[in-house]
């Protein structure tokens, strides 16, 4: 029941858009207030969990298809419910459509309504899947319609950034296939064809007589793979094109859910293979691509004069971050679901304000936005305190995560690398507030078209509250999902 | 004598179907890198049926099926639409000519023997022969993605590598589940019409197929 209430509603709302046509107004209203039942099911989901009991599954069979528990919600699958649905809310509310004037034709926004809600049906899928083939799919499938929505407006640059992020990112997908079907390949040569072999259940009970091997292999492929769709450095190079051509709705559900998402893939896979090699195979190669990553992003975010693009490079240094917590064991992988959660919420906040400055300015480039304190109070406000969090400045919730993580790596003995990370940390931090001050003073353009205020972006203010709350203090359920996650995969 | 049969028919139908994935490589018409996608799949279903067939797996039958509806028929017309539409393009220049391509295809095969032997070795199944023969198409594929110019070569090389997964599935497990082979299928044509969308509108903007002029976004 509970599956259902999560995963129809975004399919309600693309059917509705697409049977209406043209577009009104009324669509988008009616698409943002069912999303907020797929929250309301997925913060059930939560409750849930948190009681402890069975965990809930949902199945069927069906002729050939005989699947009894297709859909799962432990732990970890419960929180990136929250993460995909508590984004996908803000996004639908604030999409272009909804509060008057807008950039986009009907038939443009009318696209927009369908793809936005199949995409997020599609991350919902993805973290409910039982089985790891059907999850793989569900993430193939976000990539496809992603792409339809970023070249809203048709021009040289938006083709490029699309062409770019469906051929890498189908590219990377389909070597995340190779991956699974060695995993399968190995399970079929050790116990025999199974139809429930994917079953991640399933494949972690059986993961100690796996060849390891073969898993090793496995998880090279897996990793390359979910991580084009994270854009972990080298596989990032669709990243910066694809979030600064989007628009601003899903340019957040890009850069928050479907990152955790696609993290959430490369997390399930670790927890099977490291119990098959009983070694530090999947740790080392995590350090080592994490590193890469922040040192990719700590240059980039110095050079570079677009603020959309500078949050893509935001996003490849706390995948570096977040690699690293996964290699850190226990407390690492605590501190890294942490770290993720707040991600979620401040790399969201950061789209939707962003958004805005783009409406008001017409401009990306750094250099074009200038005197925004004075123009736009509010939202350079809410600019400052997502960008603030993002550098993990205190009192918000990045300090806490970052400050766990580095602890877990100091604890574990990781002194050299935990130093250079936070080397690369103080260059990003540094170039970040340069850019800040250059955005918020200076006079601003006197032909600015567009001064509507969006109201609807008082909704951040949510997320601030938790940012700060999480930043504070670890409040129980929180700890107690985290720690039961830890629990199940490790 | 059954599984000689078989293992020699595997590793038979793996080897064709890697040479139809190297015919990219030294042609440069757009038009026989869609037939060679074209054999290459008809052959690849056949394989589905051996293996179906001596490997006792039925539901190989319908996927096989799938499969030459999807690749042999349905994608190839709308590729060869596509060509009406955009005109039909030579490869003139790709990245690398065709004599260090073909090399270079031999040194990937290489690598993928080298990369599977673990799996091989591991493997007591008649079809593991070809297995190496699978992940060699994949890198192949991934090759020709690296390597040409024109978006719709692209999306050929994009195709062959699908066709290294399907063999790769088929040979080293006799088919992956049949709700996940059915997902695989609806997400590969789903993608397929997606970048068929954008090469038109690649074409309409850039007045070109050609990805090296995709390169306006800097910094």
């Amino acid at each position: 029941m509970n599956f259902w209430l999560l995963l129809l509603p975004s399919l309600l709302a693309a059917l509705l858009a697409f049977t209406i046509r043209p577009y009104r107004a009324f669509i988008g209203w009616t698409s943002a207030g069912l999303s907020l039942v797929s929250l309301g099911a997925a913060l059930a989901f939560v409750a849930q969990a948190l009681e402890g009991g069975p965990t809930p599954t949902w199945g069927f069979v069906l002729g050939p298809l005989h699947l009894p528990d297709v859909l799962r919600a432990d732990s970890l699958s419960v929180l990136l419910m929250v993460c995909v649905a508590g984004v996908a809310t803000p996004a639908l509310f604030l999409s272009p459509g909804l509060w008057g004037h807008t950039r986009y034709t009907p038939t443009q926004l009318r696209r927009y309504q369908i793809f936005t809600n199949l995409f997020i049906a599609a991350m919902l899928l993805a973290v409910s899947a039982n089985n790891v083939g059907i999850m793989w799919i569900a993430i193939e499938a976000t990539t496809i319609f992603s792409a339809f929505v970023i070249p809203l407006k048709l021009n040289k640059a938006s083709i490029e950034a699309s062409w770019k992020y469906i051929l890498i990112s189908s590219v990377g997908i389909a070597l995340a296939f190779v991956g699974t079907v060695l995993a399968y390949f190995d399970y079929v040569s050790r116990g025999g064809e199974m139809e429930l072999a994917l079953n991640w259940p399933v494949l972690k009970a059986a993961a100690p007589l796996l060849q390891p091997e073969v898993m090793q292999l496995a998880f090279v492929f897996l990793l390359i793979g979910y991580g084009t769709k994270v854009g972990i450095a080298p596989m990032h190079t669709w990243k910066p094109d694809a979030y600064g051509e989007s628009p601003a709705p899903l340019g957040a559900l890009m850069a928050s859910p479907l990152f955790a998402v696609a993290m959430y893939a490369i997390l399930r896979w670790k927890a099977v293979i490291d119990i098959s090699l009983r070694s530090n195979f999947t740790n080392n190669l995590l350090f080592t691509l994490g590193l890469f990553s922040l040192i990719v992003a700590a240059f980039s975010v110095v050079q570079t004069t677009n603020y959309k693009r500078m949050l893509a490079y935001s996003s490849i240094e706390h995948t570096g971050l977040i690699c690293f917590g996964f290699a850190l064991g226990a407390p690492g992988l605590f501190a890294a679901m942490l770290h993720l959660i707040n991600h979620t919420l401040a790399k969201s906040l950061m789209f939707f304000v962003v958004g805005d400055i783009e409406d008001h300015y017409n401009s990306a480039l750094i250099k074009n936005v200038q005197g925004m304190a004075k123009l736009m109070p509010w939202s350079a406000g809410l600019f400052t305190v997502g960008l603030f969090t993002l550098i993990g400045l205190p009192p918000f919730a990045m300090f806490t995560s970052e400050y766990a993580l580095f602890h877990a790596g100091f604890a574990l003995h990781h002194p050299w690398l935990m130093g250079v990370a936070l080397a690369l940390l103080a260059i990003i931090f540094i170039s970040f507030i340069k850019h800040l001050t250059q955005m918020l003073y200076g006079s601003p353009p006197q032909d600015t078209v567009n001064k509507t205020q969006k109201w609807g972006l008082a909704i951040l203010g949510i997320n601030i509250i938790i940012l700060v709350i999480l930043g504070i203090t670890l409040p129980t359920p929180v700890r107690t999902l985290l720690d039961q996650i830890v629990a199940i995969v490790i | 004598m059954n599984d000689t049969l078989f293992a020699q028919l595997s590793t038979l139908g793996a080897s064709l179907v890697l040479l139809f994935g190297i015919i990219l490589l030294w042609r440069r018409s757009l038009m026989a890198y869609v037939r060679a996608f074209q054999q290459q799949s008809a052959v690849l279903a056949a394989l589905f049926v051996v293996v179906g067939y001596f490997g006792q797996a039925p539901e190989l039958y319908v996927v096989a099926v799938i499969l030459f509806a999807l690749k042999v028929i349905l994608i190839p017309r709308l590729l060869h639409r596509m060509q009406n539409q955009v005109g039909i393009g030579y490869e003139a220049t790709p990245y690398l000519n065709v004599a260090s391509s073909v090399i270079v295809a031999g040194l990937l095969v290489l690598l993928a023997y080298v990369l599977t032997r673990p799996v091989v070795l591991t493997s007591t199944l008649p079809t593991r022969g070809g297995l190496p023969l699978a992940v060699g198409l994949i890198f192949v594929g991934l090759f020709v993605i690296i390597t040409r110019k024109k978006a719709l070569a692209q999306v050929v090389g994009f195709l062959v590598l699908e066709n290294g997964i399907a063999l790769l599935a088929v040979l080293g497990t006799f088919g992956i589940p049949l709700i996940v082979e059915l997902g695989v299928f609806l997400d590969l044509l789903m993608g397929f019409l997606v970048m068929q969308v954008f090469i038109y509108h690649i074409q309409d903007t850039f007045e070109s197929l050609d990805v090296d002029r995709l390169s306006e976004l800097k910094y």
